[in-house]
């Protein structure tokens, strides 16, 4: 039986990803770690409509019967918990985020509140960006550094205690994003207003 | 080396020698330094068969490897040694200059053992070590034995105990830089116990950055950061953490009168906002420190550092009592006499209420600030009713006949949030490896300030996660050694990489938070090697059975049973609360056993 309060969180945070059109209607996924288990969306619900059935919880470390329930991005999420300290993880499809991560190995953000939230964001690049062993090793190994990565041509995903802070962080990365592709369309020199911005690179 | 000096500094009271030996880097590498460098020396130093206050328990000092460098609040030390209050392994750490100070002698560690035949103060000037006979100074009290010996704050720093640790008070504190603690647990009685009144250290050596470019950086992302979060830049310089009075008291959750309520009326008198107003001459700040959360305050009688949060509590509400100036100057008594005040103030509380129901011959009552200044000066020279109370309130309230009204966990009295208020914060109390604490892991953060988010303080399914993760990320912070505070407004993410940047060793956010789940792991192995175990991991019947009637907690009591097994599930641990062969494998600490 999974505590209401639990359900009513990822409903709320399912809605505002649709809201915020960091998905498609039955695309990204939620899930939270407790302890040596996780509850993740199920496969195929439409997050920005979650019911209380629509959530799953499976063993952390090995697979159980409701695995066949489970988001088919399950494996990447138990990686994801197996190798950092997080215990919320959100995947969506930030569309700006995607289309930058096309042509780049790390998106660097321009804008204030980015730069202070995340300074930067690799790009990881897997053939099968789907589901696959390779790319959650890929993504977990990623986030060892970093709260959120991009995977190149598919989406965000974003770690933090709770998913109200990793839903944050896509939302942060979206927005900058944006930020960024109207600097470009305005196409001006960039007058830079940050101290050592060269140094986020780095980070 | 970089960040850390890579020597331990050993000396022998008994035969008056010291003896330098090779910081182990491997070992410092795991550990890092502070707590976790601590426990690891504990374990090896001092086993089950040892008396905490005997000569063969010992004093472990140690700062980390940003210690000194300049980042911000990294000036604390850290002393660890067997509680005499609690049989635990105990960490207290401390800010202030002294830490800052002893890494520049050029020691990462100083361990000390054996007990001095008469009373004797030690002089570490770098390399040079001096013994001092310290008859004379036995018996004076903290603020004048400070200035004594020649505190100066950027050059020479002191380290004493006052007249509680002396009498082996088992709640006395270890004082630095006149009124900095490492309070909790009693270290000053384990000071007292070897015949040491001071240590004073002065140092040249600065450690050395590997990486001074991203160091640099890192310095200045968190220097932004701190002043951008409004608790750091606003909330604590402003009000110190006495802010949290009515904050805790608006939620339910300020445990009042030894914890038979969990609001109290008088909570404005003493709040953050009073103090400011009323009492402060101006805030003041660790080495290195840009937040300043540090109150001076004054009354008529006594002008001095403090108080903070929990000590306004605990002679606060915790006593029915909200005479603001009253606790300012029992605070500024515990400095002197060196006792924990949160121990102190809570005992005494435990007192008044065993009087309160006739259980105690005393006049002690709820609500009499003219009670605080003499028991406490009662406790710290074990004289009349303060023999007794000098030793926490467990001994007390067991005495008799009630160790049901002593507010502990594992001995030791627990601090101002209540945890019927606050599911998670009792879990983090019951669980606690040094016993009723709220620097062992905080959930004040994600329960009521929500930091980094607010998650429901009264959800228990899947509360255990939380509390984990912040007990390994504090474990981990007291390794460093650093502010906790810092982390109101920088992530664990920084601290890595300004571990990596000063030590050339990349450690990555789950690398550092790994440490402190070693370090955790570690304490609990050595608890249950001194017995603890499972049936340890408690909170007072009162708070598991009793439901405040009213207020916005009413209702609730905290549920222990279910979290608990919840927690040791998610640790890796057996349904006995004992880490497995496979846990221990993971950590690195299977050889421990």
């Amino acid at each position: 039986m999974i505590d209401p309060r639990i359900y009513e969180m990822f409903r709320e945070i399912g809605e505002d990803l649709f809201t915020a059109q960091l998905i498609s209607s039955h695309g990204g996924n939620l899930s939270i770690r407790l302890g040596d288990r996780v509850i993740i969306k199920r496969r195929g619900a439409q997050l920005g409509r979650l019911k209380p059935h629509d959530l799953i919880e499976t063993r952390l470390d090995k697979n159980d019967s409701n695995v066949v329930l489970a988001s088919t991005e399950l494996l990447v999420h138990r990686a994801i918990y197996l190798n950092t300290p997080a215990l919320a993880v959100c995947h969506c499809h930030p569309r700006t985020a995607v289309a930058f991560s096309f042509s780049r190995d790390e998106l660097v953000p321009i804008d204030n509140e980015a730069s202070y939230l995340l300074k930067k964001i690799p790009v990881v690049t897997e053939e099968f960006a789907s589901g696959t062993p390779q790319m959650a090793n890929k993504v977990a190994e990623a986030l060892k550094n970093y709260k959120i990565i991009m995977l190149r041509g598919h989406g965000s995903f974003a770690t933090g205690q709770t998913l109200d802070e990793a839903f944050h962080w896509s939302t942060c990365l979206e927005e900058s994003c944006q930020m960024e592709l109207a600097a470009k369309i305005i196409n001006e020199p960039f007058i830079e207003y940050r101290g050592m911005s060269g140094s986020y690179s780095q980070f | 080396m970089n960040g850390w000096n890579g020597k331990i500094l050993e000396i022998d009271l008994t035969k008056q020698t010291h003896k330098e030996s090779p910081l182990d880097i491997e070992m410092a590498k795991q550990f890092i330094g502070g707590r976790g460098l601590g426990a690891r020396l504990l374990w090896d130093l001092v086993g089950p068969d040892v008396d905490p206050l005997s000569p063969e328990n010992v004093l472990i000092f140690t700062n980390g490897p940003l210690t000194a460098t300049g980042y911000q609040t990294s000036n604390r030390f850290s002393v660890t040694t067997k509680s005499p209050l609690t049989g635990t392994v105990l960490d207290a750490n401390s800010g202030g200059y002294w830490g800052m100070q002893f890494k520049k002698t050029g020691y990462d560690v100083l361990i000390v053992r054996g007990k001095a035949e008469k009373p004797v103060w030690i002089e570490i000037k770098n390399s040079e070590v001096t013994f001092h006979d310290a008859s004379e100074l036995w018996g004076m009290r903290v603020f004048a034995l400070t200035e004594k010996l020649g505190q100066n704050n950027n050059k020479r720093n002191v380290l004493c105990i006052g007249p509680a640790g002396e009498n082996l008070s088992r709640i006395a504190a270890i004082m630095n830089d006149r009124e900095r603690a490492a309070a909790r647990g009693g270290p000053g009685a384990v000071m007292g116990s070897k015949n040491l009144k001071a240590i004073v250290v002065e140092g040249s050596t600065r450690p050395e950055i590997m990486d001074k470019e991203r160091y640099k950086f890192l310095m200045y992302e968190t220097k932004k950061l701190l002043a951008a979060s409004p608790l750091t830049s606003q909330a604590l310089p402003e009000f110190g953490t006495v802010v949290l009075m009515n904050i805790m008291n608006n939620i339910g959750a300020l445990a009042t009168r030894n914890h038979q309520q969990t609001q109290f009326e008088g909570a404005e008198a003493i709040s953050g906002e009073e103090l400011t107003e009323k009492y402060l001459v101006k805030n003041q700040s660790c080495w290195a420190c840009p937040i300043g959360c540090t109150r001076i305050s004054k009354t008529e009688k006594v002008e001095g550092e403090g108080p903070e949060f929990e000590s306004t509590w605990a002679f606060g509400a915790q006593c029915g009592i909200d005479d603001l100036p009253a606790i300012i100057e029992v605070n500024a008594l515990c400095n002197d006499l060196g006792l924990d005040t949160i121990s102190a103030g809570s005992t005494i509380a435990c007192a008044m209420e065993l009087s309160e129901k006739g259980y105690l011959d005393s006049d002690l009552r709820f609500g009499r600030a003219d009670q605080l200044a003499p028991t406490v000066e009662a406790m710290a020279y074990r004289r009349d009713i303060g023999t007794e109370l000098a030793d926490g309130s467990l001994r007390l309230a067991t005495k008799y006949g009630h160790p049901e009204l002593s507010m502990t966990a594992k001995g030791m009295e627990m601090p101002a949030y209540d945890p019927r208020g606050l599911q998670g914060q009792g879990l983090l109390y019951a669980t606690s490896n040094r016993g009723g604490c709220h620097m062992r892991g905080n959930m004040i953060g994600l329960e009521v300030l929500g930091l980094p988010k607010l998650i429901d303080r009264f959800q228990v399914q899947g509360k255990s996660a939380f509390v984990i993760l912040n007990q390994n990320s504090n474990a981990a912070i007291d390794s460093l050694v650093i502010c906790k505070f810092t982390n109101m407004g920088v992530a664990d993410e920084y601290f890595a990489r300004v571990l990596g940047a000063v030590t050339g060793i990349p450690y990555a956010t789950g690398e550092l938070i790994k440490v402190g789940e070693r370090v955790w792991n570690l304490e609990r192995l050595y608890n249950n090697r001194e017995g603890f175990t499972s049936k340890n991991d408690s909170l007072p019947p009162r708070l598991l059975t009793e439901a405040p009637t009213d207020g916005p907690s009413k209702g609730w009591v905290s549920q222990l049973e279910p979290m608990l097994k919840e927690y040791y599930r998610t640790r890796g641990w057996d349904e006995n609360g004992v880490p497995t062969p496979k846990k221990l494998a993971e950590l690195g600490l299977e050889n421990l056993l």
